[in-house]
Parts: structure tokens; C-alpha cells; sequence
């Protein structure tokens, strides 16, 4: 072994970090993320809606002008004002949800600790393609994209389209009015996907989030389900 | 005291912006001074990192190397010496929005800390106050746990105090990147001798410990809280 690998200050079993990454409680963590204007809020609106009366929910968002998006979601009156927390992210949305995450972490900690919800949503600022979420922050993500932006938009790639939990291709209903071809873009998202799955929607028309919604609640069974054993231990 | 050669790689990586502790959303109040018109060029800018780096970051770095001295006295009670000095940080912070900021800034410094050197001091922060330590206190408390003295945790805020708002000013009105970096070398000496002032300070009482601030930066951090389009938290 070279010799500067050898010494008595390489990283062993004793020098472990003392201090384990805290986590308060074991709410669902999901990342909503994908390009501006592609209705990440209005998703998130739309399953606060769905799970009210149904889930204990808490909302973060990262809006790139902070606070819009917690006002629309205030303003909507889909979820009490204080399990909604609009986080800063200095001019970079995928820093504030990927490489520094602290701000984003604090939020969802504090909320958790505060409310002990069952589903914690995080809505990344608009961004670009290359944009996700970190594991350490959120436990599926979601990406959305839509049919205004072209249907080459799942053959162009990159992280958020090709290794998100689930990708939502949102306004359909424009598709025809914006000559983009859904069996274009369905062709292309399973080829760059695998077996992940991919939802069509137009949250205008459907806004239950029906797809959507049926998502996160076999989220929240799996997750419930891989506890049950556990518990039996 | 550290070691500089062992300790030196530690420091690189806590002046590195890229160090998760949350920096990236924070201007320093360059943003609110920028969007109330008291900055237009690179002039302004120089100055009000100038008065920047004697007021805030001045006090900021004498409250860390207080922090980190006191932490090297034989037989010291950590618990005791951290809240004494969060409690003269706390006197040199009058506005809600910058003790806050400054409360969460040093939790998140705590929690990347502690997962990156095993010292029992970081429990002992952590405990200071229930939202966190105010951040040069958590900065003292690290720099102890990572092997830095008194005067590399003074350096090290003064570099946070010039390079926090230079970094944001670019992000907030695309000034050139190069004449910024030269800027940043521009105030080495200036470093050097606020970190000389907060040394010779950090081993007398708490009490005397610098307190320069900017009023109006404190003022407008008050306002920046409410306006509706800032990219930054502070």
C-alpha cells in the first residue's frame, strides 16, 4: 500500500462520525422537480387537495423568486399556511435540492418535528434538465415536464427525465394546438427510462392528479409494508 | 493549537463555498444594497465589503477566535464557555431576521460538522441553544473540532464576511467574475489585520469584544425579509 495511505490518520472504525444524521420522524419525503412553468405548483396544489381529510401533509418550496409559489399555495387555501416553508436558494435551485442541501434539510426537519406529517412534499425551483434531487434529502422524486416544450424534450435526457421515480408529462390537452406527438414522447421516455414509470396528464382537466396521486399512495404502502416486518422482529 | 500543514487541508474545505452549510442562499445584505440603489459599480461594491469586513465581520471573527481560545484552556466547561459566548453574539446581533439567519446558519454548520469529524465539542454545540448556535460560535466550536487555532477560524470569517457578498453580487447583476476575484485579493491585508485585531481581543473579557455593525445593512435586512422577489434569504 502506498505510504501516504498507511498512516494513523486514514479514516478506521474509530474515528466514525459521532453525530448520525438526524431524522425526526419517518414522513414519505418527495422531491417535485422539473424546467419553470411546467406545473410543479399546480401539482403540488393538486395532491394537497387530494390528500386533505386523508394524509397529515407539509409543503417546502424553492421557489427562484422565494415566495411565489408559497402564496399561490397559500392563496389556494389547499394546506394550513404553517406546514407551508419557502426556502431561499441564492440564484441556484438544483444547489439548494442537490449539492448543498442544508437549507432545504432544515425545512423539512423542522416541519417534521413541528407537524409529524406522513407526506412531506418538496418542490425544487424551476431548473433545467440536469436538475435532482439528492438521496439524503427526499425519498422518491418526481419530474415534471410538459407538452409546450416540445416533444423532443424526453430524448434530450438527463437525470431528472431518465432516473426519476416518476415522470409526469403535464398538459396534454395543448398537444395538438403545440404539434407535439405523445407517442413521440412515449417512445422516447421508455427508451431513456426502463422500466420507470412515466404518467401523460393534464392537470387542467384532471385535477385530482388522478396518476399522480395513485402514485404517492403506493409509495406510502410500499414504504408501510417494508416497515411491517421490522416491527415483527 | 493546530498544526498548519495538518490542519491546512480543513481549512481548504471549510472556506470552500462549496462546503454544505447553506452559504449559497445568503448575500450578506449585498442584495437588498443592491436592489435600493446604494450599489451600481464595482467601486460600490468594494466599499461596502470594506465596511462589511471591519463591522460584522470584524465582531464575527473576534466572537470565533473567542470561541476557539476559551475551548483551549486546561480543564475549560465547554457548555458553559459556548453559551457564554452565543450570548455575546446574540448582544451583537439587534435585528430579528440576521439573529435568525445567524442561528441557522450555525445549525446547518453543525450538522455537515458532524458528520465529518468526531468531537464531542459538536454535541456540546448543538445543545447551545434549541435553533442552533449563532454561527461564529458553531465556527469556533468546528474549527476546534477540525485542528484550527484562533487565528485560522478569524481568517476563515473574514474570507466568509469578503467573499459571501462578492460571490452574490455576480449571481445578482453579472458583474465580471475577474475583477471580483482581484477585489477578493485586494483585502488580504485588511484580512490580516482584522484577524490581528480579533486575536488580541478573543483572550480578553466577552464584554469587550468588538461590536462594530452597519446600521443600515441592519435596517435593510429588515425590509429585504418582506420584499417579494429576492434571491437570497439574506
Amino acid at each position: 500500500m502506498p505510504p501516504h495511505l498507511t498512516g494513523s490518520d486514514h479514516l478506521h472504525e474509530s474515528r466514525r462520525p459521532l453525530i448520525a444524521p438526524p431524522r425526526v420522524s419517518r414522513s414519505l419525503r418527495v422531491g417535485i422537480g422539473g424546467p419553470v412553468g411546467t406545473g410543479k405548483t399546480e401539482l403540488v396544489s393538486c395532491l394537497c387537495r387530494v390528500f386533505a381529510g386523508e394524509l397529515s401533509m407539509a409543503v417546502v418550496t424553492n421557489d427562484i423568486f422565494t415566495k411565489e409559489d408559497a402564496a399561490i399555495l397559500e392563496r389556494k387555501g389547499v394546506l394550513d399556511p404553517q406546514r407551508i416553508v419557502a426556502v431561499q436558494t441564492g440564484c441556484c435551485p438544483h444547489t439548494a435540492i442537490r449539492d448543498d442541501i442544508s437549507e432545504n434539510l432544515d425545512a423539512i426537519e423542522r416541519l417534521e418535528a413541528a407537524f409529524a406529517p406522513q407526506l412531506v412534499i418538496l418542490e425544487s425551483g424551476g431548473d433545467n434538465l440536469t436538475a435532482t434531487f439528492s438521496r439524503a434529502l427526499v425519498d422518491v422524486q418526481i419530474f415534471v415536464i410538459d407538452v409546450a416544450g416540445g416533444d423532443k424534450i424526453p430524448r434530450k435526457g438527463g437525470p431528472g427525465i431518465t432516473t426519476s421515480d416518476l415522470l409526469v408529462i403535464n398538459k396534454i390537452d395543448l398537444a395538438h394546438l403545440v404539434g407535439s406527438d405523445l407517442a413521440v414522447m412515449d417512445r422516447d421516455a421508455r427508451a431513456g427510462r426502463g422500466d420507470l414509470p412515466t404518467v401523460f396528464v393534464s392537470l387542467r382537466n384532471d385535477p385530482a392528479a388522478t396518476p399522480i396521486a395513485a402514485w404517492v399512495r403506493s409509495q406510502l404502502r410500499d414504504r408501510s409494508q417494508a416497515r411491517k416486518p421490522a416491527a415483527h422482529v | 493549537m493546530g498544526d498548519a500543514m495538518t490542519s491546512l487541508p480543513a481549512l481548504l474545505l471549510l472556506a470552500d463555498g462549496r462546503f454544505p452549510v447553506g452559504g449559497h442562499a445568503h448575500s450578506a445584505g449585498i442584495e437588498a444594497a443592491i436592489s435600493d440603489g446604494r450599489i451600481a459599480d464595482l467601486d460600490d461594491i468594494e466599499a461596502f465589503v470594506a465596511g462589511r469586513l471591519h463591522t460584522t465581520g470584524l465582531s464575527e471573527a473576534a466572537l470565533a477566535a473567542a470561541t476557539v481560545w476559551r475551548l483551549g484552556m486546561p480543564g475549560v466547561a465547554v457548555a458553559e464557555v459556548l453559551k457564554a459566548v452565543d450570548a455575546a453574539a446574540e448582544a451583537r446581533l439587534p435585528v430579528a431576521p440576521l439573529r435568525a439567519a445567524s442561528r441557522r446558519l450555525g445549525r446547518q454548520l453543525i450538522r455537515v460538522a458532524g458528520s465529518c469529524w468526531p468531537d464531542p465539542i459538536l454535541f456540546e454545540l448543538a445543545g447551545v441553544h434549541p435553533d442552533g448556535a449563532h454561527q461564529p460560535v458553531a465556527l469556533g466550536g468546528v474549527a476546534v473540532a477540525a485542528g484550527l487555532d484562533s487565528h485560522q477560524a478569524a481568517v476563515l470569517t473574514l474570507h466568509h464576511a469578503v467573499t459571501t457578498p462578492i460571490q452574490a453580487a455576480i449571481k445578482i447583476a453579472g458583474f465580471d467574475p475577474f475583477a471580483l476575484a482581484a477585489m477578493t485579493v485586494r483585502f488580504t491585508e485588511s484580512i490580516r489585520r482584522c484577524a490581528e485585531v480579533a486575536c488580541a481581543a478573543a483572550s480578553g473579557p466577552l464584554a469587550s469584544l468588538p461590536c462594530a455593525a452597519g446600521p443600515l445593512v441592519e435596517i435593510a435586512a429588515i425590509r429585504h425579509e418582506s420584499v417579494a422577489h429576492r434571491l437570497f434569504a439574506t
